[in-house]
């Protein structure tokens, strides 16, 4: 009974050097200017300061909790029992207060309103620290003497943890609906990656002068990127439309005479078999005038037998909005 | 080399086909509006020096005027800058607005009757007085006048200020950062029901003051919106644009609608989750923020500030 009791208690110190570890990580890494958990019923100019004090005091008495005994591991484990019963108080508060706020316990992943589930988890921790007071071990001593005992005890705490927590359900939700590519903020950079990937990219290398582009712009799940380029002599702009969701994207293009803004080829797109009237009136017949008049090789022919090849008559599939 | 954005929609669409970047249409006005200053003013006849020249126009006994709230004839001043909804092919005014001004943006400082607005990171911050003897009509729809509260009034220009007259719509009793973000939207439609306000662009640039166009408020930060961004995630669920895009914008109240350009950055008007209550009210939230000359062009009456549209995109 003495061994089930103290396998309970060794528990105890990793569960909340974990909680506590996490929990300051998602703090110090949240950057929401609202501010999460009790800290949003403080004035704006403290709620940051807030939010990292608390993060930076659940990181030290993690780190006290994983390697330091004795007298002093004593005292973070009450400093942890303090830290949740006091979030305990201020747990309640915040419900009567701003019923619609999160705990932020996590940072940003606790936005779900605070609920009775929040305020026992808090309790059941600040009740976990006291009990671990005395005990010898350390987190990082329990975590390399774990027997089937501490593994049985870990594993029922970690369904009742599991069970007090909004924020499992939360990052299932985040992990699992993605947010629509229409409004997915996407960095430049990763357009450009794609871009570079592509071989309408690689077909068009030799018409191309530079490697940034001049402009860009966005129309919901495509961006475009517009290119100074040259053919037969002619200033052109070459200009690429690069979808922004799916893995292998069917990058368009287009060819048009900068002076004039005649199209002339289209790659990829509307030109070759879209159903968009004015793409292949434009596109086509002027790609196969110009390809006429200068005796070049198809390139756009070549290029839109290439994105064929790469599956890519996403060209209706994937549009803006 | 200068980046052409009206390049932007005819490229967009010879990439992705017309339909998904038609080009600007008018609208067809049967009360086509006229902007000018006032030249000269009698009990029958206004002088207005438009675009076109100078234009007179013939006062009848239905002709209304409006200065901060409905006024007489008497009220109008040469110099005024005023905007004459006709009819009968510009020769008779029926309405006609004087000085007329907008702020929207949120409250930076206040003191006394007098409002310091954040426009956003495009207009910068604005002086707007609010006289006591509008401060009710004001505070009705705007609860707390502090800093971090939003403020969208309809008012005009007196000695360079912008003096408030109206409230455009009803703003919460909370500030900005304490109002819950919106969730992200599970599916994004080409087509999105809202509220369009108007801003004018005049205001900084006089030769603007016909544009027509749209500010949206969520452009692109890669490309336009730029590193000052300040917008946030709409309460609808916009489609990221850029400058030169074009959109289909319905007045839903009017049963008009025009393929505009975007032309501008709107991106406080993503702050603001309100309804228009002019025609019954429409979704909450603000889907664009028309140029005055397109609003008014789309049947919109700015001394209400808003209506309800649908805006549709690609």
């Amino acid at each position: 009974m003495t061994n089930v009791l103290d396998a309970v208690r060794e528990t105890q110190v990793l569960v909340l050097a974990a909680i506590l570890l996490a929990g300051a990580a998602a703090k110090l890494a949240d950057r929401s200017p609202r501010g999460q958990g009790p800290a949003v019923l403080l004035p704006i100019a403290w709620r940051r300061p807030a939010t990292l004090g608390h993060g930076a005091a659940e990181a030290v008495v993690a780190s006290a909790l994983i390697g330091v005994g004795g007298a002093a591991g004593d005292a973070a484990r009450v400093a942890a029992a303090v830290l949740f019963a006091g979030g305990v108080v201020a747990l309640v508060v915040l419900r009567r207060t701003a019923p619609e706020a999160g705990c932020g316990c996590f940072g940003g992943l606790s936005t779900t309103p605070v609920d009775w589930r929040s305020i026992a988890r808090s309790g059941l921790l600040a009740v976990s620290a006291l009990a671990a007071v005395g005990v010898p071990a350390t987190a990082a001593g329990a975590a390399m003497r774990m027997s089937a005992g501490h593994g049985a005890v870990l594993a029922v705490e970690a369904l009742v943890i599991g069970a007090l927590s909004p924020e499992l359900v939360e990052s299932a939700r985040r992990a699992l609906r993605r947010e629509p590519c229409a409004v997915r903020e996407v960095p430049l950079r990763r357009t450009l990656a794609r871009l570079r990937a592509s071989d309408v990219w690689r077909i068009n290398t030799a018409a191309v002068e530079g490697m940034e582009p001049v402009d860009v712009w966005r129309q919901g799940c495509w961006r475009f990127l517009l290119f100074p380029g040259r053919r037969s002599g002619r200033a052109v702009d070459v200009v690429f439309g690069v979808p922004l969701e799916g893995r292998r994207p069917a990058v368009r293009a287009v060819i048009a005479d900068r002076e004039t803004g005649t199209v002339l080829s289209a790659l990829g797109g509307p030109a070759d078999g879209g159903t968009r009237t004015v793409g292949r009136a434009r596109g086509g017949r002027a790609a196969q005038e110009a390809e006429g008049a200068t005796g070049e090789p198809s390139a756009a022919t070549g290029s839109a037998a290439a994105e064929e090849g790469d599956g890519t008559t996403a060209a209706d599939s994937q549009v803006p909005g | 080399m200068p980046v052409d954005v009206r390049a932007r929609r005819r490229y967009t669409a010879a990439v992705l086909g017309e339909y998904a970047a038609p080009e600007p249409t008018g609208v067809p006005e049967a009360d086509p509006v006229v902007r000018g200053v006032v030249t000269d003013v009698s009990r029958h006849v206004l002088g207005v020096a438009t675009s076109r020249g100078e234009e007179r126009f013939l006062f009848e006994a239905a002709t209304t005027f409006w200065r901060g709230g409905e006024v007489g004839v008497s009220d109008l001043r040469v110099g005024d800058d005023v905007l004459v909804r006709c009819r009968a092919g510009r020769w008779v005014a029926e309405r006609i607005w004087a000085g007329i001004a907008r702020v929207t943006g949120v409250i930076a400082g206040s003191s006394g009757e007098e409002l310091e607005v954040d426009t956003g990171h495009t207009g910068g911050r604005r002086a707007v007085v609010v006289p006591y003897r509008v401060s009710g009509r004001i505070g009705v729809r705007h609860p707390v006048p502090e800093p971090g509260y939003l403020f969208d009034a309809i008012g005009v220009w007196e000695d360079g200020a912008f003096h408030a007259s109206v409230p455009a719509t009803t703003q919460p009793p909370f500030a900005v950062w304490d109002a819950a973000p919106p969730k992200a939207p599970a599916a994004v439609g080409g087509r999105v029901r809202g509220t369009v306000s108007w801003y004018d662009p005049a205001v900084g640039d006089p030769a603007q003051g016909d544009l027509r166009g749209a500010a949206y408020p969520a452009l692109d930060r890669e490309s336009d919106c730029g590193p000052e961004c300040d917008r946030v995630r709409a309460c609808r669920p916009l489609p990221l644009l850029s400058l030169g895009t074009t959109v289909g914008v319905r007045n839903e109240c009017a049963d008009r609608s025009a393929v505009l350009p975007l032309v501008d950055c709107a991106a406080v008007s993503s702050r603001f989750c309100d309804r228009c209550a002019d025609c019954g009210g429409g979704e909450e939230g603000r889907i664009a923020q028309l140029t005055l000359a397109s609003f008014l062009a789309l049947g919109g009456r700015p001394e209400t500030g808003c209506f309800a549209a649908t805006l549709a995109v690609g």
